[in-house]
């Protein structure tokens, strides 16, 4: 039971830290490699709230707003010029996560930082002893998840964001304010990873390199995924899951490695991955 | 020609003034000159590759004028984007990839929209005009037949009562029956008040509906008339140079 806990709520927490990356790709075409320095933005609004003494809760908004308007900023003069050159985007955005986490290394220093679980302790599931935390990363990504379904399928401006997705020249035929779909998507793709960021600070120490570390697995599940919120959750169960069992049975360093090798060798097999699969 | 260009500036719905657009280095449009009239249903002809694509992108701002003048009810619009355009009452039934496939009739139709708002008068409306559209609203477009897909295209650019409407090439390859009701909903369209610019070059439906016509030769317009009983010749002369 709690290698099955483990592997269901491992793989919520990469669907959390993906997401973001996704609504970005998705929309806009643009691998976001800033996504990691965003999730430490997110990381450190964790630390930010503690350190004032208040609810560690409010580090949620916080760092999704936060997030969200640096994603604006950066859209508007970074990336928006580059939506033509997704190569040069990668390395325009790849750029500025250094200098974030440069920033962030100013303001907080190196030291490794640690933030209080917003849920402690654990809930006994049949049996078996589990942390709460864990269990509500799960609901989290079922939110999440489920949110960003209604938003897509049942919101205008999901639908206008599928038209931008589909036919970009056609949604601005018939008067679409695709620029403004743009910034709105990567400030949500932004907000989203400050938001993730928080979520992963009871499960993970805060340091300035600390979203790094999970910028390769998102971006690896992201390829698999192709451009769909449903093949990600497929992709991140799956992969995930497979990282969990590595590390548990085998080796956590070998575990450490699994989601990219099993990403390479789907893409090898179908280059679309799991949504053309 | 000299008819076309004669309409006072104040009186066009669509004013072009010597525009020139193209892509890269090439100029396909050149100098170009041409008034559309409020309520009238102007045809605009001529041979594959002479511009008249490039000419309807470049109104709605989708390519940019590189010279001249594009006047909307006597308003500047050329350095306007599509957005402001649509904001003015313009719609555009483009030829090259012209539905979102994936995306049901009833999407479609709402992209059309600003708002929900008038969603159901807009749907009101165009099944006056394509009624097989109210039974298969969840339907994907790209499941339709071509002339139920043409039907589409039309009925999504009527969803807005635009003031001006232009069309690309609505009648390729469609059975005569489909053509007879997008003919019989444009005429009513414009019996409504509405201005439309229709790149065609199926003859016989567009000068039975037109009611001036102009003839396009690389990038410029070779001739132009108002519709009469020797415009099908000249227009076929031109076709045939």
């Amino acid at each position: 039971m709690s290698l099955f806990l483990d592997v269901v709520t491992s793989s919520a927490v990469l669907f959390i830290v993906a997401t973001g990356l996704l609504t970005i790709f998705g929309v806009l075409k643009i691998i976001n490699f800033a996504h990691g320095a965003w999730l430490t933005v997110g990381g450190y609004c964790a630390v930010a709230t503690t350190q004032t003494g208040l609810s560690p809760w409010l580090a949620l908004p916080v760092a999704f707003v936060v997030g969200g308007v640096l994603g604006i900023l950066t859209e508007r003069f970074i990336v928006r010029p580059l939506y033509a050159r997704p190569l040069d985007a990668i390395l325009a955005t790849w750029g500025l996560g250094i200098v974030i986490g440069q920033l962030i290394t100013l303001i907080f220093g190196r030291d490794v930082q640690f933030t209080p679980s917003l849920i402690p302790g654990t809930v006994d599931v049949f049996g078996t002893a589990y942390s709460a935390y864990r269990l509500f990363a799960l609901l989290a990504a079922v939110v999440l998840g489920l949110g960003f379904a209604f938003l897509m399928e049942g919101t205008r401006l999901g639908l206008s964001a599928r038209a931008v997705i589909m036919n970009e020249t056609l949604a601005r035929i018939l008067g679409l304010d695709t620029a403004k779909i743009r910034t709105v998507t990567f400030m949500i793709g932004t907000g989203l990873a400050g938001l993730a960021g928080v979520l992963l600070t009871p499960l993970t120490s805060v340091d300035p390199n600390m979203g790094v570390a999970w910028l390769v697995g998102s971006f690896m599940l992201v390829m698999v995924a192709g451009e769909s919120f449903g093949t990600l959750a497929v992709a991140c169960l799956l992969l995930g899951g497979a990282q969990v069992v590595v590390s548990t049975y085998v080796s956590p360093i070998l575990g450490g490695i699994t989601i990219a090798v099993l990403a390479a060798l789907i893409l090898r097999l179908s280059p679309k991955g799991f949504s053309r699969a | 020609m000299s008819e076309v260009l004669e309409t006072p500036v104040t009186t066009a719905k669509l004013a072009l003034e010597g525009v020139t657009s193209g892509y890269g280095h090439v100029e396909i449009i050149k100098d170009l000159s041409l008034e559309v009239r409020p309520g009238e249903i102007f045809a605009l002809m001529g041979k594959n590759g002479m511009g008249k694509t490039t000419l309807l992108k470049t109104i709605v701002g989708l390519l940019p004028a590189r010279r001249g003048r594009i006047l909307l009810d006597g308003a500047d619009v050329t350095k306007r984007g599509p957005k402001a355009l649509v904001d003015r009452g313009v719609a555009y039934a483009p030829q090259e990839q012209p539905l979102f496939q994936d995306l049901s009739i009833r999407d479609n139709l709402r992209l059309a929209l600003p708002s929900d708002k008038a969603l159901a008068a807009g749907l009101e409306r165009v099944y006056g005009h394509f009624p097989f559209l109210a039974d298969r609203l969840a339907q994907k477009a790209g499941t339709l037949s071509g002339g139920e897909q043409k039907m589409l295209i039309i009925a999504r650019a009527m969803m807005t009562e635009p003031d001006l409407l232009l069309i690309d090439e609505i009648s390729e390859g469609l059975q005569p029956t489909v053509i007879e009701r997008i003919a019989a909903a444009l005429k009513d369209e414009r019996a409504n008040g509405t201005t439309i610019l229709i790149v065609e070059q199926h003859l016989a439906f567009v000068l039975g509906i037109a009611d001036r016509w102009a003839v396009m030769k690389l990038g410029q317009i070779d001739d132009a008339g108002a519709i009469g009983p020797d415009t099908e010749a000249r227009v076929l002369e031109h076709l045939r140079l």
